[in-house]
């Protein structure tokens, strides 16, 4: 068996694409995306924000403070002037504007005898554009001062003002701490990564040595060699499980380096807080959770690969595996599901939520007891069926 | 001796509708099921060497395949010296040296990994891999290639790998599925050379062929198997006897009355 495995990994590190997913995905394509990602979504955020927006005030005489302190701005707005009866929306389309704002005839100051006021915004709210934010920046201003005026001319107290304004009042006292909140936040998203990053560095390894022997006309060759099929089979499951598990380390093992760099390197605040919350220990019990669950994903995957004709139908086969995959995972995602009573029997979701609990540090470690052996008794079952499967003829000759 | 009786296989069709019409005529196809083998018998003597013949889809891969014990026959026996190889399968193995008719290699390890691995699954000691390697690189002329990966390897060096690999462990029965089969003329005379040293060594061999003259030139028997029975078992000259030494037509008479043979191309 160890001869089979030897020989098997000797191979899958000489396979350029499979070092691929194993390691270089895992380790610079990951994070990479998050920081492209960020890099791009913050440099937008930025550019909206720092915009000069071209703008028409419609109606501008029945306010004209609001009109001129839009005018006081030339940082950020630049008046166009458009004709009566324009058509809006095609100025918007066509990017000749970016809003018009319409004051309504009779518009006033005074609150009071005039009831809420309202002013018509049009603009692409499509995009991110920040607009109806930098306009109520300056409309509120004004909105502020009426109500000012109308609280001074109903002669109230400030605690008068206050209630009127917020009648009641809801005051939160979460007793979450920040681990718990944000481990509730990205901790169900991390096994959606992790478990998909694991599957895609066993995948490779499981097409190639099952299928991949068919189809380069090996296997019966080593049918025939005397070593018994089992020790053959327990080989090459060795070989994925050994490609999903590296996988598996250098994943969490990137993530918690890339955390650290970033959080510290470059004082990202949100990342540091998770990285203080979140101990080695953790990270290590991430990891050894990973290991029946690439036992389970090993097995699979080989079943599916010894019973394809081809390279090609074997990864097919994959295909639809990770839909099967994903839909555990997805469930620990949903409100409501934690891990107590049955999910803590139920593989692959009971992975995820035990992910999702250490990383909000409220893991109920006996739980591992029904984690490990569920999800080990599922991965023996499928490598019970694997051998099985490789001694029929009719999987073999197909 | 190797003594084969009456040997029968099976297999299920997975898709009956999708056979040709000359598929659906075969009178093997019974139902669900085709009987690839129904009846193969022979027997090959210490220091022989066998040539199998028999049009496309008559069983000699079938047969070639049990008798190397990657498939189980639904009936009959093989046996070497006396021992049926079906009852203990992992004892056969270390006797036979199979080599299949696709010469499928490791493409990432090199010749040499690729003969060592049979090697160690063998058992053998890695100090006589390296010799038997080398010796049968000398053999073979297999040096300007044998540490290079063999993933970008001829027809004619993968066969040549191909073949070593088979004999790592110097069997004492070794079977050939087509083993000149898209080789070029100086390969396939390096095979032809490499059968007539296991001959001279003593070592019997049963290969399958459609080369008549190979079987002309190395084989001291003949059988001929169609619609998975054996149809002829007798020494080369008795074959070509048959015919006043025309093999061609020795061969089109052992399948009289056959009417696949009219599909079948034989090259001379």
């Amino acid at each position: 068996m160890w001869l089979i495995f030897k020989k098997e990994f000797k191979e899958l590190i000489r396979d350029r694409k499979t070092i691929m997913f194993m390691v270089v995905l895992p380790v610079l394509l990951f994070p990479l995306i998050i920081g492209v990602t960020v890099f791009f979504t913050s440099s937008a955020i930025k550019k909206a924000e720092s915009e000069v927006l071209q703008y028409a005030i419609v109606g501008d005489a029945f306010a004209p403070q609001i009109a001129q302190a839009f005018v006081d701005d030339t940082e950020h707005f630049e008046r166009v002037d458009i004709g009566d009866n324009t058509d809006y929306a095609s100025l918007i389309k066509s990017e000749t504007l970016d809003f018009v704002l319409v004051i309504p005839e009779g518009f006033g100051g005074d609150i009071l005898a005039s009831g809420q006021q309202k002013l018509s915004l049009y603009l692409n709210d499509a995009g991110l554009n920040k607009v109806m934010s930098r306009v109520s920046d300056i409309t509120d201003k004004f909105a502020s001062e009426y109500q000012a005026t109308a609280f001074g001319t109903l002669g109230l107290n400030t605690e008068q003002q206050a209630a009127l304004i917020e009648p009641l009042v809801i005051e939160k006292e979460n007793i979450a701490d920040d681990r718990e909140v944000w481990g509730e936040r990205i901790g169900g998203l991390l096994p959606y990564f992790i478990f998909f990053l694991c599957l895609q560095g066993a995948m490779a390894p499981a097409a190639d040595l099952g299928a991949g022997e068919k189809e380069r006309g090996t296997l019966e060759t080593l049918l025939i060699s005397p070593m018994e099929r089992y020790k053959l089979v327990l080989g090459k499951f060795l070989t994925i499980c050994a490609a999903g598990l590296i996988t598996a380390l250098i994943t969490v093992t990137s993530m918690a380096t890339w955390g650290i760099v970033i959080s510290q390197g470059m004082a990202i605040e949100f990342v540091a807080e998770i990285m203080a919350l979140v101990g080695i220990l953790d990270f290590v019990l991430i990891f050894f959770m990973l290991i029946p669950i690439v036992a389970i994903f090993a097995s699979a995957l080989l079943t599916l690969s010894i019973y394809a004709r081809s390279f090609k139908e074997a990864q097919s086969y994959m295909g639809a595996m990770v839909m099967v995959i994903i839909f555990p995972v997805l469930i620990a995602m949903m409100p409501g599901v934690e891990l107590k009573g049955g999910w803590v029997w139920v593989p692959l979701t009971n992975v995820a939520l035990a992910m999702k609990e250490l990383f909000k540090g409220t893991m109920d470690y006996f739980a591992l007891f029904g984690i490990f052996t569920s999800t080990a008794a599922i991965a023996a079952l499928l490598i019970t069926f694997c051998v099985y499967w490789f001694n029929k003829e009719k999987v073999l000759f197909r | 001796m190797i003594e084969i009786s009456g040997l029968a296989k099976r297999f299920t069709v997975e898709n009956p509708k999708k056979l040709s019409e000359q598929e659906k005529k075969d009178p093997r196809l019974q139902g669900r099921y085709f009987q690839s083998v129904r009846d193969v018998s022979f027997t090959c003597e210490k220091g022989q060497v066998l040539g199998l013949l028999g049009p496309n889809g008559a069983g000699k891969t079938t047969s070639l395949r049990i008798l190397s014990t990657a498939l189980t026959p639904d009936a009959g026996t093989v046996k070497i010296a006396g021992e049926n190889v079906l009852e203990n399968p992992l004892i056969a193995r270390k006797k036979i040296g199979f080599l299949s008719s696709s010469t499928g290699l490791y493409g990432r390890l090199s010749g040499r990994e690729n003969i060592a691995y049979f090697g160690q699954l063998h058992g053998i000691d890695d100090n006589i891999i390296d010799a038997r390697i080398s010796e049968m690189a000398d053999l073979l002329d297999m040096h300007s290639f044998l540490d290079r990966r063999a993933e970008n390897f001829s027809s004619g060096m993968k066969q040549k790998i191909s073949i070593a690999r088979a004999v790592i462990h110097e069997p004492e029965l070794v079977i050939l599925d087509e083993p000149t089969t898209g080789l070029d003329i100086m390969a396939t005379s390096t095979v032809m050379e490499f059968i007539q040293r296991l001959k001279d060594k003593g070592t019997p061999v049963i290969f399958s062929t459609h080369h008549l003259d190979e079987v002309q030139t190395l084989c001291d028997r003949v059988v001929v198997i169609n619609l998975g029975e054996t149809v002829f078992d007798d020494t080369v000259s008795a074959f070509s006897d048959l015919s006043g030494g025309r093999m061609h037509e020795s061969f089109l008479k052992t399948l009289e009355g056959s009417k696949e043979v009219e599909n079948n191309v034989v090259n001379l």
